[in-house]
């Protein structure tokens, strides 16, 4: 057989321990990319030139350098500058969030500045300030520009946890490294921990595409 | 009420407004035409620092609209404004659009709001579309709103940007009716408009503008019979004798 079914029998714990991970590590970083990422989002469209060019600079060097050196600069970097060592599952969170919020951060400033220019106009010139026009016209239009794209970030996000295992940070892919140790069985050691991910991943697929039908683009926005 | 004084506007390179003096009393209904271009929409949309001036004096409703220190949203909430393509919110019913403002911004109650919105709806004619989004309106519905909107604050001046410009020809007629059931009751208006029609009769004055300089102003009997300025003439006969 191809596929050793013993694996999965006899090594489950340990790929529930590694689920755990994976999820813990997801849904943290999902949190804190989400936030990281819509306040460097803020930078990048502030009328304020300095600001702008510091998320601008954020969002530019962090998404255009692989995870994995950004997960070697958490690892080696902050005990170099800090003198302290991070646990390997902090560092791995640092990692994974620094690198996801920049592209949360692009994919929530696409959205913004997609609405087009005359809602804003519209809005402030009946009153409103900048913050109430991005309140009640601005943002109500861009949620809904923004959920497809967010949406792939935080699949990205799951499957990008895997990189936990180079930090020997316990996740799924460090649990399926060791199981695969033990049992020499590479194929059926990974496929199983495949079916694990898309355990995770088909389920938030669907949650987008629900989201995508609950807030429908708007019909009639002006390009 | 309006008072542009030497009004110079540069668009980095481009002169866009070139030593622009102007005045428009209350009640006045100032109509400005021109070539493409020429600079007209640019005039109307520094009345309320929609853009800003590069250099001269520019007085409205007795604030200095390009001083930084002046509460900018004190100002525009007495001027209503009405674009080319609307601009109305697309997530927001035509009471919602009309709301927004009375409620966020002269902290009226929702009630309070809503009955006022009403007056307005009624006044342009499309009381039944309250509950409708604007993507279920037609263009000419959609500009009536927006007029509605505009007129929610109840300014003291309502600006318009080419308000028929994106209209089928046959909506334009039921925004022009509103405009100027509006002049009558003696609002005072800034109007950008290639409707000639609309300027013959309706405007106190024209304002002819071509390359970011105003050319003529004129009451409108005798600008469109006899015009002093060559430019305008030759403006009149391209868009009359067609």
């Amino acid at each position: 057989m191809l596929i050793q079914f013993s694996v999965l029998t006899e090594h489950l714990d340990r790929y529930l321990i590694g689920l755990g991970g994976t999820v813990a590590a997801s849904v943290v970083s999902l949190l804190a990319s989400f936030v990281l990422g819509a306040m460097i989002a803020v930078l990048c469209i502030t009328p304020v030139k300095p600001l702008q060019w510091v998320g601008t600079a954020y969002v530019e060097f962090f998404r255009n350098i692989p995870l994995i050196l950004i997960a070697f600069f958490v690892l080696v970097g902050v005990p170099l500058l800090t003198g302290t060592v991070l646990v390997p599952f902090i560092s791995g969170l640092t990692a994974l969030t620094v690198y996801t919020s920049a592209f949360i951060a692009e994919a929530i400033r696409a959205g913004i500045q997609s609405v087009p220019q005359g809602q804003m106009e519209a809005a402030r010139s009946s009153g409103l300030t900048y913050l109430q026009a991005m309140r009640y016209v601005i943002l109500p239009q861009a949620v809904r520009l923004v959920i497809p794209p967010l949406g792939n970030q935080f699949l990205n996000l799951v499957k990008n946890s895997s990189i936990f295992t180079v930090l020997s940070a316990s996740d799924l892919m460090y649990q399926a490294d060791l199981i695969n140790s033990d049992t020499f069985d590479t194929f059926s050691t990974y496929i199983f921990a495949a079916l694990f991910y898309l355990i995770l991943t088909i389920p938030l697929s669907f949650g987008i595409r629900y989201l995508e039908r609950r807030f429908p683009r708007v019909k009639g926005v002006e390009a | 009420m309006i008072h542009f004084h030497q009004i110079n506007k540069h668009y980095g390179p481009y002169h866009v407004l070139k030593d622009i003096n102007l005045s428009v009393k209350q009640g006045e209904v100032v109509v400005v035409i021109g070539p493409s271009g020429s600079g007209k929409s640019t005039l109307v949309r520094c009345i309320n620092r929609l853009e800003w001036v590069t250099d001269g004096e520019l007085i409205v409703d007795g604030m200095r609209v390009n001083d930084k220190s002046i509460d900018i949203n004190k100002l525009r909430r007495h001027i209503g404004m009405v674009f080319q393509h609307f601009n109305l919110y697309p997530h927001k019913t035509v009471m919602q659009n009309i709301t927004l403002a009375p409620i966020q911004v002269a902290g009226m109650s929702k009630q309070e709001a809503e009955e006022a919105a009403m007056v307005n709806l009624d006044k342009v004619g499309i009381a039944d579309k309250a509950n409708a989004f604007p993507s279920q309106l037609s263009g000419g519905q959609q500009q009536r709103v927006a007029i509605a909107r505009g007129l929610a604050m109840k300014p003291k001046i309502m600006l318009f940007d080419e308000p028929t410009s994106a209209l089928d020809p046959e909506t334009i007629g039921e925004v022009l009716d509103v405009m100027r059931k509006l002049a009558q009751e003696g609002m005072t208006m800034v109007v950008v408009t290639h409707e000639m029609g609309f300027a013959k009769e309706v405007a106190d004055r024209i304002v002819f503008m071509d390359q970011g300089t105003i050319i003529e102003e004129a009451e409108p009997a005798q600008f469109f019979t006899q015009p002093r300025e060559e430019r305008a003439r030759l403006f009149l006969s391209r868009i009359l004798n067609h």
